[in-house]
């Protein structure tokens, strides 16, 4: 497979599951909400490079995390370059995480999103 | 790529980070028709394929680009809950999940239930003092940063890389040859790998305890995998052929 086939959007599905960690709490109202605005903005620039944002949904109820935030990206690539800028703002500091790639299996992601191909 | 702390005495960025995957597999139920020679030599020819796409197969050809570039693995059976681990790398992230796929495709997920992490290499490699010696052990160390680590300032965390430093120097002294860093935290909890070539679980032992001493564990979580290596061919032998190791 080449990295041709890796320039579809929203063929590679990135899952994060977050947390505060405990720290946060001690931070100021007002920091938060800068750190905050920093990962927002963080978001919304990947979204204007193309990846697709479909929401964070709550799972404290029936897991050690707090909420899981899907994403889908052109490449894992691309995912890791959002997730090492939200790296580099310190969200991570802040934040326990744990993270997956997944890529969509052929003819199960619409027209033209194919990525692997069943072979058996 | 940003490293996730700057260099230290030890350790320098890699300047051509390539993907890397680690895997950890415990071997199915060895029930009738499911695994046998057809897909362990299916998995052989992905391996074979992988190779001549540019995948590195074997920590040792990282070492040293002259030594044999054919698939290992750990065999850590012996004290673990899997039966093997492994790393590899290949030339991107996509073509490292990309593999992974093939390879259970090709009968891979019919032998081994497999956790697969995904990251980037980000430092270079480190030799021990004597780097020639005979390696026939790998030690595996999975790790992330705790709370207290992010928590702490950016001043204890440099003093703490470097005390660090004095134990790595010390595995170093144990003639541990230390295959650079890899970075996980794109795809899993774990936010690094650590793989060091050693000469058997005691050295792994001994090293850890230098770990311990300079208080590494107190910003740390981490699982340590003790394996000894072994060319993949063997380590995926269907069960009827498995031969007693010598």
């Amino acid at each position: 497979m080449t990295d041709k086939q890796n320039t579809v959007a929203g063929s590679c599905l990135w899952l994060h599951y977050t947390r505060p960690r405990p720290h946060w709490y001690l931070v100021p109202a007002e920091k938060q909400g800068e750190l905050q605005a920093a990962w927002a903005a963080i978001a919304q620039a990947a979204q204007g490079k193309g990846a697709l944002y479909q929401g964070r949904y709550h799972i404290r109820g029936q897991h050690d995390f707090e909420t899981v935030d899907v994403w889908t990206f052109a490449s894992s690539q691309a995912a890791f370059d959002y997730w090492n800028t939200l790296v580099s703002a310190k969200y991570s500091e802040f934040f326990a995480f744990s993270n997956n790639i997944g890529l969509a299996l052929s003819g199960e992601h619409g027209a033209g999103a194919s990525r692997i191909e069943h072979r058996l | 790529m940003t490293s996730l702390t700057g260099d230290t005495d030890v350790f320098t960025s890699d300047a051509n980070p390539r993907a890397c995957i680690v895997l950890t597999g415990k071997r199915q139920d060895d029930l009738p028709g499911i695994y046998g020679a057809q897909e362990r030599d299916a998995i052989l020819a992905v391996f074979q394929a992988l190779k001549a796409e540019g995948w590195v197969l074997s920590q040792r050809h990282v070492f040293d680009p002259s030594a044999p570039n054919d698939p290992v693995g750990l065999d850590t059976g012996f004290t673990h809950d899997h039966d093997i681990a492994a790393v590899f790398e290949a030339p991107t992230l996509d073509a490292a999940l990309q593999g992974t796929v093939r390879l259970e495709q090709a009968g891979w997920a019919r032998l081994f239930r497999t956790e697969w992490m995904i990251g980037l290499r980000e430092f270079a490699p480190v030799f021990g003092e004597r780097a020639s010696n005979d390696h026939a052990w790998a030690f595996l160390a999975l790790w992330e940063w705790n709370d207290q680590w992010c928590e702490a300032t950016p001043q204890a965390r440099t003093e703490y890389d470097f005390e660090c430093d004095e134990a790595f120097k010390g595995d170093l002294a144990h003639d541990v040859n230390i295959s650079g860093r890899q970075r996980l935290d794109v795809a899993h909890h774990w936010h690094h790998l650590g793989y060091w070539e050693i000469s058997g679980p005691d050295v792994a032992d001994s090293a850890i305890r230098g770990h311990e001493r300079v208080a590494d564990f107190k910003f740390t979580t981490s699982r340590h995998i003790v394996g000894r290596i072994r060319p993949m061919a063997e380590l995926i032998a269907p069960f009827g052929s498995i031969k007693a190791i010598a």
